[in-house]
């Protein structure tokens, strides 16, 4: 079998100086800026007034009192389911009491809402206009050029990943183009930004994408949209057609039975 | 030993509230003086963590407790410098310093005007709030301070804390069936907290102690509270302290008279035999615990002196009429 012939171009060793190097500092330094970028135009979340607050912890109340039912006596618990479903029906828990049966407000035209999705506008544009002009700033300069030799072989099927921007059908996959390098650097720098910045930096994109998902599941309860009038009704229901069954019933004969001297 | 600076100081022993301030001084010079979070030397310097605002704020209150004012007021400013005057919880933190460095009443009621000028300002702001009522407590006003906790409560129904701390002050005056009540409500936040159940055992029996009229089924209540509180805690020396005493005070009753009557809550009183297996359960598990822990086997020396001395006083006193 005949030994492929190693593949060998003469580059010129200024390119890894004025083009590997630069691009990689120029990643590393936008990243830095984008974090207190970032950090600079965070809106602290705005405070709840009390009677908002009152509306939230009055459903979660509710709930508590239908989840552990079971540890308070029968008359207890139905003095409270009372005073809770009456009131749940009558509305007093609301923010806003003369309110209430009215349609769910427009979400676009809340201004608390609007806030939150300025915020996440905000970071979202944080991240897209540097690499856009990074990208832009690449393709214009360094367009074209090979820059690095990959120390390990790779199969053929790197070559689109590796060597984007340079059109070579038969140059070896190791060959890496700028653009190429360019990419890399994006999901390479994590943990370089985490050494830099912390843990909980605003440059990672990780922390971006989880941050995405992760509040959608908190807020859902008390995001905007959502009527509490239904969700206080919803949980009355519920109060109403609980079964109490008391904990401390027969306590005294299970302990009389698991523990022994 | 600053790991025990990160758990809040409240309880600590006055012993070792002083060895941590003692510390001070030397934790406050080996630390920066300033960390601001926009600062270019925070890329290379190490970045600041969320345990040193912990300490900070411990070590604070430990130096209070121990009259180590000028530390207590450099762990003030460093976190002032940090988180900005109008941080909530700032704000009750030095209510909380210039609580303690009130000389007379007279300040302390200057400190309380300044709070309500902030809750006037504004309503939300619950830790202002809570330093308000527990300042109220401190001058001897525990009925405005029940007035503005239930306000408070009225807002915030999910506080555990506030509802503890509202029992606490009804026990105080006496008003048991609400101390009581509050105490429910804890137990709806937290269903398996142990402490709490025998807490409410407690007040149950205390009301049982006071009022003859309705005792016997808050005794047999209060029994069964602190069946739950050692069902849910092996070997709790509290519930089985206070299992032993309502159970001796239930034979004591059932021996006088013997009407079964049913009780409020729904469940009926126990049965003679359940309460007398139940008292030399609680007793012997009692002695256990006491004997184990004087001689200091290894698992047993965790509970407080007090409490090991209690028990083995009410062993006595329990002992005492067998011999004779």
């Amino acid at each position: 079998m005949a030994q492929v012939p190693v593949q060998t171009i003469h580059r010129d060793p200024q390119l890894f100086y004025w083009i590997l190097i630069p691009i990689t500092v120029v990643m590393i330094l936008t990243g830095v800026l984008r974090h207190y970028a970032t950090v600079l135009m965070a809106t602290t979340s705005k405070k709840q007034d009390l009677p908002a607050i009152r509306e939230q912890r009055a459903l979660l109340r509710g709930i508590n009192l239908r989840m552990n039912a079971n540890v308070i006596s029968a008359p207890s618990f139905q003095a409270r389911k009372d005073y809770m479903v009456s009131n749940y029906e009558a509305g007093t828990f609301l923010k806003e009491p003369e309110k209430k049966g009215q349609a769910a407000p427009n979400p676009m035209t809340d201004p608390a809402a609007m806030e939150g999705m300025m915020g996440m506008m905000k970071g979202n544009m944080a991240m897209m206009v540097p690499q856009t002009l990074i990208m832009g700033w690449i393709n214009a300069f360094f367009s074209g050029f090979v820059i690095i030799r990959l120390p390990f072989p790779l199969t053929i099927k790197f070559k689109s990943m590796l060597q984007a921007g340079v059109g070579t059908k038969d140059m070896d996959p190791q060959w890496m183009s700028s653009i190429s390098w360019y990419v890399l650097c994006i999901f390479g720098l994590q943990s370089v930004f985490n050494y830099l910045l912390g843990s909980d930096n605003a440059a990672s994109q990780m922390a971006q994408q989880m941050g995405q998902m992760g509040p959608g599941a908190g807020a859902s309860m008390f995001g905007p949209g959502v009527d509490p009038f239904k969700q206080f009704q919803a949980e009355s229901e519920n109060l109403a057609v609980l079964a109490h069954q008391y904990t401390l019933e027969g306590v005294e004969d299970r302990l009389l039975q698991t523990v022994k001297v | 030993m600053a790991s025990s600076l990160l758990h809040p100081p409240l309880h600590l022993p006055p012993t070792v509230a002083l060895q941590l301030s003692q510390q001070a001084p030397a934790l406050l010079q080996s630390t920066p003086s300033s960390i601001s979070p926009y600062s270019v030397s925070s890329i290379w310097s190490a970045a600041e963590s969320a345990e040193l605002w912990t300490i900070y704020e411990n070590l604070m209150v430990s130096c209070l407790r121990t009259g180590d004012e000028p530390s207590a007021h450099l762990c003030l400013q460093r976190l002032t410098a940090r988180f900005g005057a109008d941080n909530e919880r700032l704000m009750a933190l030095r209510g909380v310093f210039q609580e303690a460095t009130a000389k007379d009443d007279a300040a302390l009621k200057t400190v309380l005007e300044e709070y309500e000028k902030i809750i006037a300002a504004d309503p939300s702001n619950m830790p202002v709030t809570k330093r308000r009522i527990a300042l109220l407590r401190t001058l001897q006003k525990p009925t405005e301070a029940i007035g503005a906790l239930n306000q408070l409560l009225e807002s915030s129904p999910t506080d555990a804390e506030a509802w503890a701390e509202l029992s606490d002050l009804y026990l105080s005056q006496g008003m048991y069936s609400q101390a009581a009540f509050a105490l429910e409500e804890v137990l709806l936040i937290t269903p398996n907290a142990w402490n709490m159940h025998a807490r409410l055992g407690e007040v149950l029996y205390v009301a049982a102690s006071s009022n003859e009229g309705g005792a016997d089924k808050n005794l047999s209540e209060s029994m069964r509270r602190f069946c739950r509180s050692v069902e849910l805690c092996d070997d709790y020396l509290r519930g089985y302290y206070g299992l032993k005493l309502t159970t001796k005070r239930l034979l004591k009753d059932l021996a006088t008279n013997s009407r079964q009557s049913k009780s409020e809550t729904g469940l009926p009183a126990p049965d003679r035999k359940t309460v007398e297996r139940l008292n030399e359960l609680a007793t012997a598990k009692l002695s256990e615990i006491v004997r184990r822990n004087l001689n200091g086997e290894k698992g047993w020396t965790g509970y407080e002196k007090a409490d090991i001395i209690a028990a083995q006083e009410l062993l006595n006193r329990d002992a005492t009429p067998i011999i004779r």
